[in-house]
């Protein structure tokens, strides 16, 4: 059977119910630390935004400034972000009402990254909670796929405990319908760095569950702070600055992946650079080959030249590029993907469709199946006759 | 020209008495930069009780047997990284006709002596280098282009610095990108930073923002790797700050401000510059910036006065888009990423597929517009 329209979403968010949390986690064991829609004053306006482990409003840390990120559902004038949950729409957080969403923007299946409340909350510092949060985050979403395969899920791991527990965690979350792992670039302050053997129990299972993991936009890995954050920037330059730096986020984790051995030693794991652009990969396909022959690296356990491995296990997502796409045969065909990012500012919902045309204008069909749905189909190992049926 | 290249990003390696002959002992007594010995483990620089060069004696893996060792001793230390005359000789052999200059142990981007507590002998240092280097530099060979150092404790003194060393013949200005990492100073979008913009503007001297001036720039080192690993991770790393660097320059209006600044982004590599470029473009038009009366976007402002440099990538598939009139071509002597013996070799394969007039702006023409050669 073929796919209705064509087009795999590899990283859009999926948006949460005001109950979701209360409903599933045990209040009388947390109380108000249940993730949870509350009402706050800022300049004397009232509004509404998620609590997180009992955060109050004003408090900066863990909570979540708006109660919905949907801009792409909000219409006029764009890009504007609903004050209180009422306003939010049904679209963006009910997994039923959210099938139409996908019609309108002709969209045949979707890879889901958090929205608030989010998928972050070691840093309370408190395991239990986070490890019970974290199971209630991932049933939600494994409920989705019990309204439609449509929907392919991400983990949200429980950093606090230690790698055998989120092992299981992700054993248990791909079971129910989870299609990989989402993670943060830069791990926990306190905890072993990213390229750690303590890791290694997460990548062995991802490994042999077949799942790939991703790493999503500047990942929060912090780097460049300081030049991306003047405080004379008004509020567009701000954007225009920080966001346009995510180009960065492939060239700092690929290189520590690669040459800490990570992927010389788990060469089946498949890693995913969500909302960071395809074009990095040019640069690290350059450097990494480059640095590997003149340091001759096969002498210290690096047996495999880079771009084969960038080649084989990591993937990249496109939306705007036109001039990376004229370069997608350098990056690899087999590993760029597409991503809708919706709801958020970036996507071109409901018109994603246009966009595609501009950005692929002349290319091959065979090469925009590849893009726009294969190469998805693959790394998410998608059942094709079940989201056509 | 012999071989019809400028190499525009290379380093001088220090001598070891450099600043203990040129600085007063008896003002700066053991704050001044020397050279300490650790019994048998070696030696390194030490400035201002803070070590300097990462530890390293010298950053010369090219000239090396292994590239990935470096001396441990300053007598190990091959000439060709810092008698002038050897240096010659080393860039014969790899058809290099001019080469721009950097600092090592003053900082591979200048940043050295800027986290200095002490203005006055962050000036010293700053001065005696810059003297040295036409000295005994410049004044051997007009082969060598030499860049001054500056001051970074206030715009004043980067200023007056920046007069007085390019009076003695420097041609260009090594600054760190981001001096409010270093030091207490003023975030570098400022406007209080015009003057030292202006004073560039008004001398034709290209701004040179080389990459690893800051380590707020670079993803946490992972501490339990082998040298050699750990080398290679921060060679693929270091380029990529140049990206922060730029979209600052290009966002905050230094550059819309000061039209006639040229920037040179040294070590940056090309090959991501189309990723951000795009980016930086897309996300302008996303975020409406034209309303807030920027002419240009950023790509126009990149196009009209920054240069990319690189030493590895291919060129023909981002020529189109970042354009040959932009990029800048080095051996990156004598560090152990530099392409030296073989750089002609890896320019074959870098400019293939560019038309007869691309290659010579990459490869030499550009440069010599910019350092006026």
């Amino acid at each position: 059977m073929e796919l209705k329209y064509g087009l795999i979403s590899a990283d859009s968010h999926a948006a949460f119910d005001r109950d979701d949390f209360t409903s599933r986690m045990s209040t009388k064991k947390w109380g108000d630390k249940v993730p949870q829609v509350i009402e706050f004053e800022k300049d004397g306006e009232l509004l509404e935004g998620w609590s997180l482990y009992g955060t109050k409003p004003g408090v900066k840390k863990g909570f979540q400034a708006t109660v919905c990120n949907c801009p792409a559902l909000m219409g006029d004038p764009f890009p504007h972000w609903p004050k209180r949950w009422e306003e939010v729409p049904k679209l963006a957080y009910d997994p039923a009402e959210r099938l139409k969403a996908l019609d309108i923007d002709r969209v045949d299946a979707e890879v889901l990254f958090p929205n608030p409340p989010g998928g972050t909350y070691y840093q309370f510092g408190d395991a239990e909670f986070e490890l019970e949060t974290l199971q209630a985050y991932n049933d939600i979403l494994a409920d989705w796929t019990k309204i439609s395969d449509r929907y392919l899920p991400l983990i949200s791991i429980p950093y606090l405990q230690p790698p055998k527990v989120i092992a299981q965690e992700i054993q248990r979350s791909v079971e129910n319908g989870h299609r990989g792992i989402n993670l943060a670039g830069k791990t926990p302050e306190g905890l072993p760095h990213l390229a750690d053997p303590h890791w290694y129990p997460l990548w062995e299972v991802c490994s042999s569950l077949k799942v790939p993991i991703h790493f999503h936009g500047s990942a929060g890995i912090g780097v460049g702070e300081t030049a991306k954050s003047w405080d004379g920037y008004t509020e567009r330059q701000a954007h225009s600055a920080s966001t346009s730096t995510s180009a960065t986020t492939p060239a700092h984790l690929v290189p520590q992946l690669i040459f800490t051995g990570v992927t010389e030693r788990f060469p089946d794991l498949m890693i995913v650079f969500a909302e960071a652009g395809i074009g990095g990969l040019n640069y690290l396909i350059n450097s990494c080959d480059h640095v590997w022959e003149s340091h001759h690296l096969w002498t210290e356990g690096l047996h495999t030249r880079p771009s084969e491995i960038i080649n084989r296990q990591m993937y990249v997502n496109f939306w705007f590029e036109e001039e990376g796409i004229k370069l997608r045969h350098n990056i690899g065909i087999n590993n760029i993907m597409w991503e809708a990012d919706f709801p958020h500012v970036a996507s071109y919902y409901p018109g994603s469709w246009d966009s595609i045309e501009r950005v692929l204008d002349g290319v091959p069909e065979d090469e925009r199946r590849k893009l726009l749905f294969e190469n998805a189909i693959r790394v998410y190992q998608i059942d094709v006759d079940t989201i056509a049926a | 020209m012999a071989s019809g290249f400028i190499s525009v990003d290379d380093h001088v390696q220090e001598p070891p008495h450099l600043w203990t002959s040129r600085l007063s002992k008896d003002k700066w007594g053991n704050r001044i930069p020397h050279i300490e010995r650790t019994g048998d483990v070696g030696e390194h620089w030490v400035a201002n009780g803070q070590v300097l060069n990462g530890g390293s004696v010298a950053n010369v893996g090219a000239l090396m047997a292994d590239r990935n060792e470096l001396p441990k001793f300053w007598d190990e230390v091959p000439e060709a990284a810092y008698v002038p005359e050897r240096r010659l000789q080393a860039m014969d052999t790899a058809g290099v006709d001019y080469t721009v200059l950097y600092p090592t142990v003053a900082g591979m981007a200048g940043e050295a002596f800027g986290s200095f507590d002490d203005p006055k002998l962050e000036i010293a240092c700053v001065q005696a280098y810059n003297d040295w280097l036409i000295e005994e530099w410049a004044a051997v060979s007009d082969r060598f282009i030499p860049q001054c150092i500056v001051p970074i404790s206030s715009p004043e003194a980067t200023v007056a610095e920046i007069r007085r060393a390019v009076a003695k013949g420097h041609k260009g200005v090594v600054f760190p990108a981001l001096p409010m990492d270093l030091a207490e100073v003023p975030h570098v979008a400022e406007p209080i930073y015009d003057p030292v913009w202006a004073v560039c503007e008004e001398l034709g001297v290209p701004l040179c923002l080389h990459a690893g001036s800051s380590p707020t720039l670079q993803y946490e080192r992972y501490l339990d790797l082998a040298p050699k690993l750990a080398t290679a991770l921060s060679t693929v790393a270091k380029p990529v700050a140049s990206v922060y660097v730029l979209g600052l320059y290009l966002f905050s209006r230094i550059l819309l401000r000061h039209p006639n600044l040229k920037v040179v982004l040294a070590e940056s590599a090309l090959s991501w510059g189309l990723l951000f470029l795009e980016w930086a473009d897309h996300q302008a038009d996303h975020d409406g910036l034209a309303k807030e009366g920027y002419d240009l976007t950023p790509s126009q402002m990149f196009h009209r006065q920054c240069y990319f440099t690189s030493w590895f990538d291919e060129i023909a598939p981002f020529a189109d888009y970042i354009h040959t009139e932009n990029i800048l071509w080095s051996s990156n002597f004598p560090l152990a990423t530099s392409t030296w013996p073989g750089t002609q070799k890896t320019i074959e394969r870098c400019v293939q597929g560019l038309s007869e007039q691309g290659r010579e702006q990459v490869l030499w023409s550009n440069a010599a517009a910019l350092y006026r050669i």
